[in-house]
């Protein structure tokens, strides 16, 4: 059983707290990616769960067993974990055969049952035929492979990655990454996942923890963390997002900053809001809520990204690539609306949004 | 605008043929062949006129110049001044004086001398040749005398005495030609003459001629090419010069193939400028690196110009030899386990766990690495000394043992090995230390993941990709302790253990026969040390699993837990014994009177030691020297280093690892080595005469000690993006300008690092300097050792905590000035 809970952990290196109060519990089997802005304290939690950082307080559990805690302490080896590095830290001394047997040696196993297992684990990492190779003569990708070679081959109910794809050229991230799940979901173990990339992070994961500043900002589905986010951070730092202050009531909410103009809401907020509107759920409609002037347009190909004055706000309205011909700059548009996120305006959006790093 | 001008250059040169490169290389390699030519066609007609010095050659140039403006100047108006019958007279006496020298000095030429001197201008010339090269003496008093009197009225009735017997002697020339008669009287009144014309400089070419042409066939020749005119300028160059002439010609010539085989990878044949730089950096090296070492090894394999193993064979059978060499091997080796054994566990202990007072220890062990290995041999020297040996008396004390010599001797072959250890081992924890600090740690972390614990991850991950640094620490260890001379000499010498090295300085004191003996056992030496050279920079390097990267990484600290108070409390120890003892001895010597008691023993304190070695001129003189062949060293070697590092590390340029290799391999070169190749071959044998002076201990010390600069330097500019450069040169700057504000400021701490990594080791440099000084280049190394063998070791001592006194001082300087980034 390779759940993880994680309760009332705070690191501090120094003055410098990183994680403050976690309180989580993976389940078994969960692909769990721990995503936010670098620095905020997401390699360092998974570091604690490894056993390569000793948390300053709180306790961790890997399954029902305190690792951590108190005056309990499993050191890494004695954990039973898979670990991928960012380095990938393949051993340049050894091939890859004998990186990968590494864990097998190290647990006494016989020569065959090695040898079985590594076949194997190499087989689903692809690698079956570089077995003699030394890391030298390896690709970054094949490198990164044989790490998670590595990681696997001791059969580990829990495997730990952090930022395995981000030293990998976009292509073949993209391929290692459903590799990465396909994988994960053969194999059923727990993992979890560090990265920055929210792309990797929405296309893998079971659940994200949204991470800034050591705190967790929200914990959910890919789904739920994208359309139901829980303060400002969260709603900016996946997707593209733009914020507008506005005025709630009467069902409808007012922006100063457009010259007045307003869109209907029904919502329970009232007062001073901050609107987070997604430019993709913008779109040109006669009968839209907001008119302006069409500013600029910039043709990506599949979407043209464009931007409409409205009263003295910039927006950002992003639609299919096809409407592209049928729009002039400086044409007066009307811009219709899908869907939009309303928070309270608590004054603490500019300081929210600043990455601290 | 420029860009336009720029352009269009571009596109002329594209336009250019290859052709035109083709032929200046091709001009340019005849040339030197022609000038090889010429130098040989030189040494020929040099070989046949059989002088023993090609300065006589020049002698014979110059001193037919000065026979012409002599006959000119002097000699044309005071005749003509004469009646003709006068004339005449004087003329029938000169023929008959150069007759008459000529049979008399040359028997048999007097015919020639006659037949040579056919008229009157040529009678003359050749009589003032002869004269200043070989005639009668005129006494230095008669010579005051003449010079005394009025120049030309002396000359004058000189000249008529000479027509005429009867004239009136000058009253000056009494005392030179005195009461002599006939032809000798003639002479000495012709002698007297020429004396009282004769300017200092033409003496001293007449002396020069002497010595050239003690032979008198030789005289002859010299003469009759003065007399023929035979000695046109040019040809005396070539032939006095033949030598340096066929060195210049030969790197001419090689120079231009060099650069053709560079330039044919470059399909384009446009000339790089820093092709040019590579040229000469690499002209400097082979003439007075690579020339050197390949000199001595065929001088020990052809002895008489012919192959012959004979020195060899002389050599190692003769047993003294045979057992510096047994010596110098298990020293080494042994020094190179024990130099390992040790600095693998303190690199680890200080570089990777918590270890108290980690930073302290590592600068500490760091520091012996710049204090010369003969201070440490004095210092063991007096610690260990069988009969008065301070640690000797305290073991005989606290064993109750009898005062008989003993019980640790370290005039002996243990005792050597342990002070090579203690002065070497700092050179395989550097080594380790820095591969071990560059290590990434997620390497270790996988291993720990992977189920290892710390223990068995040093074993199974730590050490085997320590293993490339750690054996090419070692041999670095094992080549330093092969090629170290002043502990052996120090420690060795008195107790009859010979190593290679002290053998070469014996045999090279011996003379020239001892030199070619010297060169056999360099060879060995040489060999050695290219064998482990080739192991630690080929084959090793292809293993290098350590790459020096300009990530900066936190390497996993091992938490000792109980046992971290133990291991500090024996790494103190370790460093107490090994540098803070010796330190200590030799500052309580300096003080000492009688060196077998304690310094506060009653009557044994002194500060005479320091006021006496610090008076003295010579000391003064020494270290002044040093400052300034250090300093000058120094200077050279960073501007080469710099050049070097900007080659290797910011261009592409073909070729730019030829002086790279040549610098490796002239570090890698024991001291002795080198000293024994300049010596051989910097004498004017070749050409090049820097024998005794201040330039061939330059040349020695930049080539042993470049690299050290060279690598600080390089490693600094690797560690610099090239995107910073760039940057600066896309915001509008030139490329002096980015070198001057970008590059410069962030390697100047480098440079000053090596500068100073230059600098120390120069400064009390003793191998090189044991062989190459001369009463005027004394250094102060090698003063040192002079007093220690020959004078006072309390003097030495005072001056040795001098001299560390000076390097602790450069490497608080270094600290400042690189605001503590570097520190030796």
């Amino acid at each position: 059983m390779a759940t993880i809970t994680i309760k009332h952990i705070t690191k501090a290196f120094g003055d410098n707290v990183v994680l403050r109060e976690f309180n989580e519990t993976f389940g078994d089997g969960e692909f769990i990616t721990l995503l936010g802005p670098s620095g905020c304290g997401k390699t360092t939690m998974l570091r604690i769960i490894a056993g390569f950082e000793k948390p300053t307080s709180g306790e961790l559990y890997i399954g029902d067993q305190l690792v951590s805690g108190g005056k309990t302490f499993i050191p890494p080896e004695k954990r039973g974990i898979g670990m991928v590095f960012q380095s990938y830290a393949v051993w340049p001394h050894m091939n890859v055969y004998d990186n990968v047997a590494y864990p097998l040696t190290i647990q006494k196993k016989s020569k065959a049952e090695i040898r079985e297992k590594v076949n194997r684990v190499l087989d689903i990492v692809h690698l079956a035929q570089y077995a003699r190779r030394f890391p030298n003569q390896l690709s970054g990708g094949q490198q990164q492979r044989v790490a998670l070679a590595r990681a696997l081959v001791a059969e580990p109910q829990l495997l730990l990655l952090d930022e395995p794809l981000s030293n990998l050229d976009a292509k073949l991230r993209e391929t290692m990454r459903f590799e990465i799940k396909e994988i994960q979901r053969q194999l059923g173990i727990t993992v979890v996942y560090v990265t920055h990339d929210q792309t990797e992070a929405m296309a893998m994961s079971d659940r994200i923890l949204l991470i800034n500043r050591g705190v967790v900002q929200q914990s959910g589905t890919p789904e739920d963390i994208y359309n139901r986010p829980a303060n400002q951070f969260v709603a900016d730092f996946l997707g593209k997002v733009d914020f507008f202050k506005g005025e709630s009531r009467d069902g409808r909410i007012l922006f100063p900053a457009m010259g007045g103009q307003s869109i209907p809401y029904d919502g329970p907020r009232k007062g001073g809001v901050d609107v987070a509107i997604r430019p993709e759920n913008l779109y040109f409609a006669a009968d839209g809520p907001l008119s302006g002037t069409l500013e600029s347009q910039y043709y990506l190909g599949d979407v043209d990204d464009c931007r409409v004055r409205v009263g003295d706000t910039l927006v950002r309205v992003i639609v299919n690539g096809h409407e592209y011909k049928t729009l002039t700059p400086g044409q007066p548009v009307r811009l219709g609306i899908r869907d939009f996120m309303v928070f309270e305006d608590d004054g603490l959006l500019e300081q929210m949004l600043q990455i601290q790093t | 605008m420029k860009n336009a001008v720029a352009m269009q250059r571009g596109i002329a040169q594209r336009d250019r043929t290859p052709l035109i490169t083709k032929l200046i290389l091709l001009c340019v390699f005849i040339l030197g062949i022609a000038i090889i030519a010429m130098g040989y066609a030189g040494m020929q007609a040099y070989s046949a006129s059989g002088f023993s010095s090609e300065t006589a050659y020049w002698a014979i140039h110059a001193l037919s110049g000065d026979v012409y403006s002599a006959w000119n100047k002097k000699l044309e108006p005071q005749l003509s001044a004469l009646t003709a019958d006068e004339r005449a007279a004087v003329g029938d006496a000169a023929r008959a004086l150069l007759t008459d020298a000529w049979e008399n000095q040359k028997s048999g030429a007097g015919a020639q001398a006659a037949e040579l001197a056919d008229s009157e201008e040529m009678t003359y010339k050749l009589l003032y040749a002869t004269y200043l090269v070989g005639g009668p003496k005129v006494s230095s008093a008669a010579k005051k005398e003449l010079a005394a009197a009025d120049g030309d009225a002396l000359r004058a009735g000189l000249l008529r005495c000479l027509a005429d017997e009867g004239a009136p002697l000058p009253e000056a020339a009494g005392k030179a030609v005195g009461e002599l008669t006939g032809l000798e009287r003639q002479a000495a009144l012709m002698q007297a003459w020429f004396v009282s014309n004769d300017s200092a400089a033409s003496t001293e070419q007449a002396n020069t001629l002497k010595k050239g042409v003690r032979d008198k066939a030789v005289q002859l020749t010299a003469f009759r090419m003065i007399a023929r005119g035979e000695v046109s300028w040019l040809w005396q160059l070539v032939v006095a010069n033949s030598r340096t002439a066929i060195l210049v010609g030969i790197i001419l010539a090689l120079d231009m193939l060099l650069l053709a085989i560079l330039m044919m990878g470059d399909k384009t044949w446009i000339l790089d400028f820093k092709w040019i730089i590579i040229l000469l950096i690499v002209d400097f090296l082979l003439l007075f690196q690579l020339m050197p070492l390949i000199y001595m090894v065929i001088k020990a394999f052809f002895p008489e110009s012919k192959f012959s193993l004979e020195t060899f064979k002389r050599l190692y059978t003769y047993s003294l030899n045979l057992d510096a060499l047994k010596n110098t091997l298990i020293a080494a080796f042994a020094t190179m386990i024990l130099g390992t054994l040790l600095a693998f566990p303190l690199a680890w202990l200080v570089g990777r766990t918590n270890l108290y007072g980690k930073k302290f220890f590592r600068s500490l062990f760091v520091l012996t690495y710049m204090v010369p290995p003969y201070v440490g041999a004095m210092a063991w020297l007096r610690l260990l000394n069988p009969n008065v040996g301070t640690i000797n008396q305290w073991l005989r004390l606290l064993f109750g043992l009898s005062d008989a010599p003993g019980p640790l001797n370290v005039y002996s072959l243990p005792g050597m090995i342990w002070v090579l250890t203690s002065f070497y081992y700092p050179y395989a924890f550097i080594t380790i230390s820095r591969a071990m600090e560059k290590m990434d740690p997620s390497l270790e972390e996988a291993s720990r993941i992977s189920g290892s614990s710390p223990l068995k991850t040093v074993f199974t991950v730590t050490l085997p990709m320590m293993m490339p640094s750690l054996i090419s620490g070692a041999l670095l260890v094992f080549v330093s302790a092969a090629s170290c001379y002043g502990i052996p000499s120090i420690i060795g010498s008195p107790g009859r253990v010979h190593t290679v090295t002290t053998r070469i300085v014996e045999y090279v004191a011996l003379g020239q026969q001892g030199l070619n003996d010297a060169t056999g056992m360099a060879v060995f030496l040489m060999v050695l040390a290219v064998i482990i050279l080739f192991i630690s920079d080929v084959v090793l390097a292809k293993r290098q699993y350590i790459t020096v990267s300009g990530k900066s990484v936190r390497p996993a600290i091992v938490d000792l837990r109980k046992w971290r108070v133990p291991m500090t409390v024996i790494v103190g120890i370790f460093a107490v014994i090994v540098i803070f003892i010796p330190f200590i001895t030799i500052f309580s010597t300096s003080f000492k009177i009688d060196v077998g008691k304690s310094m506060f023993a009653e009557n044994n304190f002194t500060i005479t030691n320091w006021k006496t070695v610090f008076g003295r001129v010579e000391t003064l003189n020494s270290l002044k020297n040093s400052l300034i062949f250090a300093a000058v060293t120094a200077t050279i070697g960073i501007v080469i280093a710099c050049t070097m590092s900007y080659l290797l590390q910011r261009t592409r340029i073909r070729g730019r690892k030829i002086p790279d290799f040549l610098i490796t391999l002239g570090s890698g070169t024991p001291s002795v080595v080198i000293a024994l190749g300049l010596i051989m071959t910097m004498k004017g044998n070749f050409g090049i005469n820097i024998y005794n002076t201040a330039y061939i201990m330059i040349i020695a010390y930049t080539i042993k000690y470049l690299m050290m600069g060279m690598r600080t330097v390089v490693s600094a500019m690797s560690q610099i993006h090239p995107s910073l450069e760039e940057c600066s040169q896309v915001s509008g700057a030139s490329w002096l300008r980015t070198m001057r504000r970008i590059t410069g400021p962030l390697i100047f701490p480098s440079i000053a690092a090596g500068w100073f990594l230059i600098f120390i080791p120069s400064f009390y440099e003793l191998s090189m300097t044991t062989l190459l000084y001369s009463s005027t280049t004394k250094t102060i190394g090698f003063q040192l050792y002079e007093y220690w063998t020959f004078t006072s070791q309390p003097m030495s001592c005072a001056m040795a905590f001098g001299i560390l006194m000076i390097v602790v001082f450069l490497n608080f300087v270094l600290n400042r000035l690189t605001k503590g980034e570097f520190s030796i």
